[in-house]
């Protein structure tokens, strides 16, 4: 019994931790009243490029490009969303198509082996056809790692480790210091924000670029220590359920803990049914869960924010112009 | 006070334009079209592809009449959910779902064609007609989900519409993995092929131009709908602003809910028409992402419904100049998507241009 549920645990947290990492920026982007819709299409273009360059070069670099290039997509919505004041959710969801077709188009055979042979001529031939990559090793952290059913938590990646430290830190940060409270100001009122002395451009974009850095790491993640067999679109939406995950969790980086392993353990619970006599039941309609779960969370939270009145960063959404 | 950004160069000056011209409008839309393949060429440039061969194949496609052909057809779905769009975004309606109504749509209409063809139903003459109006009502019923919740419980639209296109996705799936597999087929997840009375070639005999016969009806539709009735009047006030209609005497919920079932139905239409008119049977990834080029195409026609199909109609050739890159060039496939959003973004850019005045005023040297 206690076998099986650190399985099912241990596996939540691997899920959950995709979702974890994407909704920690996208927290500070909302925050700062910019609704980053390119999650998706950034996660997958980490994924992508993490599969490319872990085949040349290794896991550190591959990584560290992945954060590099979700920094330098979010920068595009930042230009266009914050400074040109087009329309977030077009100009977001333009970045998820560029996202979607652009890593689609890296990572096709053809491509990729060009690619490959630039970055590194003196690859195997081996290597330059495969769909995968080597998956991101797991660390035991000596003592803890041998608890019963939480040592489950001290037998993962390096990246789900960055998680655990990431997410207290971004709290603390965003509600506990002044940088973080300029940005909190930024999103509920930027026109007090800005006479105040604070430059609301260059926080939101910043904040931003802080999503996209993020949800390029979760594109690491999601290949290099989850799924590492490329197909194209693996982020399956996992992108959009990480932006309902933000709302259900109001912002707030530690209650994304607590919302990123429920939405993990919603899917743990698909693959455990498959293999009970549920499984009958067809793979294709439990893959629903995790997109219908979202609605039921954003209804939910729509529920409760109407009686409550939950903090919306009043600003989310509504580029700032000092015109007006 | 406009925004100044200070440079090294001197102040960058952001102004709103006060009103402009028809045709600088399309000359600018037409400037950052031609943006858009500067950047393509830029991408295939880095990765060693021969940019100008590609565009020949691309724009090879709208001067061959069966590639153009090809192109027609392939425009009919993405014309229609395009139309849809029109409308949702005209009321402020974020339906990023068309792709979701449109994979409904071609649920019911298989539907249809199976109930006919299993257990003879209807009269052979009843399935066509059938198959429009189920294809409509389920698109149309998958879109008034997320119109409801909007509506009644103030629920955003864009994520339950993103994620109501996974779900119809699997659904396809589950039907042809399951109980809609075509029991000759070998095993492969496909409906039967469906049986010529549920094809779209009434006219002249290619679904082509049925189809383009269905987008201008769609077209037409859309247009009086929005221009010279009631509640396409109330859609537009509405959009604008909920508290103006309110004010109106416009009742905003039921004007919601209308209106995110036309923009559904129509999506489901074009569902119809891939099944239809494109396939011929149902299998799982039928659109290739129709729905998501609409948001585009929606985008930019301006929302107008005559442009609608003639932009669609372009889009129709990049995703037909796609198959016909990865067999004459070996680019891959996913390249016409990549194609679409740099457009996408550009466009965008675009629009910026259009609405602002960048300036840069030099500094003086008395001021130094």
């Amino acid at each position: 019994m206690i076998e099986w549920i650190e399985s099912v645990l241990g596996l939540t947290i691997q899920v959950g931790t995709v979702y974890l990492l994407a909704s920690l920026g996208e927290i500070y982007a909302e925050r700062s009243g910019v609704l980053n819709l390119g999650l998706e299409g950034i996660m997958v273009m980490g994924a992508a490029l993490s599969f490319i360059f872990t085949l040349a070069y290794g896991h550190l670099a591959a990584i560290l490009i992945s954060v590099i290039a979700g920094i330098l997509m979010s920068l595009i919505l930042a230009v266009m969303a914050v400074y040109m004041r087009l329309n977030q959710t077009v100009t977001g969801l333009a970045l998820t198509m560029l996202g979607l077709g652009l890593s689609g188009f890296l990572a096709s055979p053809e491509v990729r082996k060009v690619i490959l042979l630039a970055l590194n001529p003196s690859l195997p031939e081996s290597l330059l056809a495969i769909q995968e990559a080597p998956k991101l090793p797991e660390i035991h952290v000596p003592l803890l790692s041998g608890l019963p059913i939480i040592g489950c938590f001290f037998r993962q990646n390096v990246l789900v480790y960055v998680s655990y430290i990431a997410a207290p830190l971004m709290w603390f940060i965003l509600f506990k210091t002044r940088p973080g409270l300029s940005l909190r100001s930024v999103g509920e009122n930027p026109a007090a924000a800005d006479a105040m002395g604070i430059d609301v451009f260059r926080v939101r974009c910043l904040a931003t670029m802080i999503s996209g850095g993020f949800a390029g790491l979760a594109g690491a993640y999601l290949f290099l220590g989850f799924q590492p067999f490329w197909q194209e679109g693996l982020t399956a939406g996992k992108g959009f359920i990480a932006l309902s995950l933000v709302i259900l969790s109001t912002w707030n980086p530690l209650r994304a803990i607590l919302g990123a392993y429920l939405f993990g353990g919603v899917e743990v619970i698909q693959y455990r049914l498959q293999l009970f006599g549920l499984g009958a039941l067809s793979p294709y309609l439990l893959a629903m869960l995790p997109y219908l779960a979202a609605i039921a969370a954003l209804v939910a939270v729509s529920i409760e924010s109407v009686r409550k009145r939950i903090g919306v960063p009043a600003s989310l959404g509504i580029p700032y112009s000092r015109e007006e | 006070m406009p925004p100044k950004i200070e440079t090294r160069f001197g102040r960058i000056r952001v102004e709103r334009r006060v009103g402009y011209g028809r045709l600088y409008s399309i000359s600018m839309t037409l400037l950052s079209l031609a943006l858009a393949f500067l950047v393509v060429a830029l991408i295939l440039t880095s990765l060693g592809l021969d940019p100008i061969k590609a565009f020949q194949v691309i724009f090879g496609v709208f001067t061959k009449p069966s590639l153009l052909l090809e192109s027609i057809k392939q425009s009919i779905p993405i014309c229609l959910a395009a139309l849809g769009l029109g409308i949702a975004f005209k009321m402020n309606f974020w339906n990023i779902g068309a792709e979701g109504q449109i994979y409904m749509g071609m649920i019911a209409s298989t539907g249809i064609v199976l109930l006919h063809e299993y257990y003879g139903f209807f009269y052979e003459w009843m399935v066509m007609p059938l198959m429009f109006l189920t294809s409509f009502l389920l698109g149309g019923a998958w879109c008034l989900i997320p119109g409801a919740l909007k509506a009644r419980l103030g629920v955003n639209e864009i994520l339950p519409t993103l994620m109501l296109n996974y779900v119809a996705i699997l659904i396809v799936d589950f039907l042809v993995h399951g109980p809609w597999r075509d029991p000759k087929g070998y095993g492969f997840p496909l409906s039967i092929p469906f049986p010529e009375y549920a094809k779209l070639n009434i006219v002249l005999g290619d679904p082509a131009y049925t189809g383009l016969l269905l987008s201008i009806l769609g077209a037409a539709a859309a247009f009086f709908l929005l221009e010279y009735t009631r509640p396409g009047f109330e859609i537009k006030v509405v959009g604008q602003s909920p508290a103006v209609a309110r004010y109106a005497g416009i009742h905003v919920r039921s004007t919601i809910l209308l209106g995110s079932f036309l923009a559904g139905g129509l999506a489901g239409i074009g569902g119809l028409s891939i099944v239809s008119g494109i396939i011929g049977r149902l299998r799982p990834g039928a659109s290739p992402g129709y729905g998501y080029t609409a948001i585009i195409v929606a985008a930019l026609a301006g929302l107008n419904p005559w442009v609608i199909v003639a932009v669609s109609i372009f889009f129709g050739g990049l995703i037909t100049a796609g198959g016909a890159l990865q067999m004459s060039m070996g680019i891959p496939k996913a390249a016409a998507q990549m194609i679409q959003a740099v457009i996408f973004l550009m466009i965008l850019v675009g629009e910026f241009i259009k609405r602002y005045k960048v300036t840069i005023e030099r500094p003086r040297v008395d001021e130094e």
